[in-house]
């Protein structure tokens, strides 16, 4: 239980009550313009590139102490998670290739269909605790 | 020394808050020692709010690094210092160096609070630092800078530059949004989330740190985590330093980020 919580049943002298956090649906919920433009913004793609390639060279030298070390507690390395679904294992890279690849086709639809397909993503994440 | 850059382009996200807890939570982890002075605090806000954090009084000034030991102001085990006129001062990294802040392989630590203002400042300094902790707050307008920041980074970014979101209000949907997504966006290098918590504004207004004041406040041990994920920067850095010392004792040894300098 957070401590806030415990703090404000204690205060209500609420000791039955139960408690649960509950998750966000993200597929659920609507979807935020600003999310898909952020998404569709090559500089952002590009990040995920890098990122990439510095996950692969964080063992190199002292000039790259690396932020993998910063974990916060809860988010260790995990093992490799075993596949939802097929679009829910899209790296954000692929969303992109597709965006580019794919655009002159039907690219309203397709841009829906790979952001709600991140948002699935996020929200089995959040299921699984991870998020 | 290990330099930690704390520098948010845009104001009012509480770097302030995170430069103070991020030097609370590294002597904390040094054990908490007031005698040893491991980790020193310096601002270059020339409207210094630092010492609020640490109880002290509005009225309390912090001296320059330079200042004698007569002058020094020293909470929590932390050394406190205040450059106001940094920005102007063409000799400020020369200084600094001969404070001996840019020396490798001490186990001293320099937290350095740099204002949204001075960007400039914060770019000179970045190749110095063991890692740049940029704090933003889940807001649309934070998000929307994210890809101006990822690009100003370069290839130098993914491996320096960690993320904060503060003044998290969990209540409101489009927060913890905006907080998701850019987990899926920056991945591990968004290292803490602060929950947004009155008791810090309580804590200033009591002149009473927030560890003594509120405990159990959400925003502490929120801070606490992210004050953790800097410390784990450093103390892997200091490992490679040590080690390299030990394959190659006199070689130079690389600056932090000397290849982006470079």
């Amino acid at each position: 239980m957070r401590a806030d919580a415990r703090s404000l049943l204690d205060r209500l002298g609420r000791s039955d009550f139960v408690y649960k956090e509950f998750a966000d649906r993200f597929s659920d919920l609507e979807l935020w313009p600003l999310f898909e433009a952020l998404l569709k913004d090559p500089r952002v793609f590009q990040q995920e590139t890098v990122a990439s390639a510095a996950s692969d060279a964080v063992n190199d030298p002292v000039s790259m102490p690396g932020i993998a070390a910063a974990r916060p507690a809860g988010t260790a390395p995990k093992a490799p998670t075993p596949p939802v679904l097929p679009s829910a294992t899209e790296s954000l890279a692929d969303l992109f290739h597709r965006y580019e690849a794919e655009s002159a086709a039907t690219p309203q639809a397709r841009s829906g269909q790979d952001v709600r397909a991140m948002l699935r993503r996020l929200s089995d994440l959040d299921e699984r605790g991870e998020l | 020394m290990p330099l930690v850059l704390c520098h948010s382009p845009k104001g009012g996200v509480g770097t302030t808050f995170l430069s103070a807890h991020l030097a609370m939570g590294l002597v904390e982890m040094d054990g908490g020692d007031d005698a040893s002075h491991n980790v020193d605090l310096l601002t270059l806000s020339p409207r210094d709010l630092t010492p609020l954090h640490f109880g002290l009084g509005p009225a309390q000034r912090l001296p320059p690094l330079a200042a004698s030991a007569d002058a020094a102001v020293v909470a929590s085990g932390i050394g406190l210092f205040c450059e106001p006129e940094a920005t102007r001062d063409s000799d400020f990294l020369p200084r600094l160096d001969d404070a001996g802040y840019l020396a490798v392989g001490s186990d001293r630590t320099l937290v350095i609070d740099v204002p949204s203002g001075h960007h400039m400042l914060a770019r000179k300094l970045m190749p110095h630092v063991a890692v740049h902790v940029c704090p933003l707050t889940p807001l649309p307008d934070c998000l929307a800078l994210l890809p101006q920041l990822l690009a100003e980074e370069g290839d130098w970014g993914p491996h320096r530059t960690a993320y904060v979101f503060g003044k998290l209000d969990e209540t409101r949907r489009l927060a913890r949004h905006v907080t998701a997504f850019a987990r899926e966006v920056l991945g591990e290098r968004l290292i803490a989330r602060i929950r947004n918590d009155q008791a810090v504004p309580e804590a200033l207004a009591m002149l009473q740190q927030l560890s003594r004041y509120a405990p159990a406040s959400a925003a502490l041990a929120d801070a606490r985590v992210a004050a953790q994920a800097v410390g784990a920067i450093l103390a892997e850095e200091r490992a490679k330093i040590t080690a390299m010392i030990g394959e190659q004792p006199g070689a130079p040894i690389a600056q932090p980020g000397a290849s982006r300098a470079a």
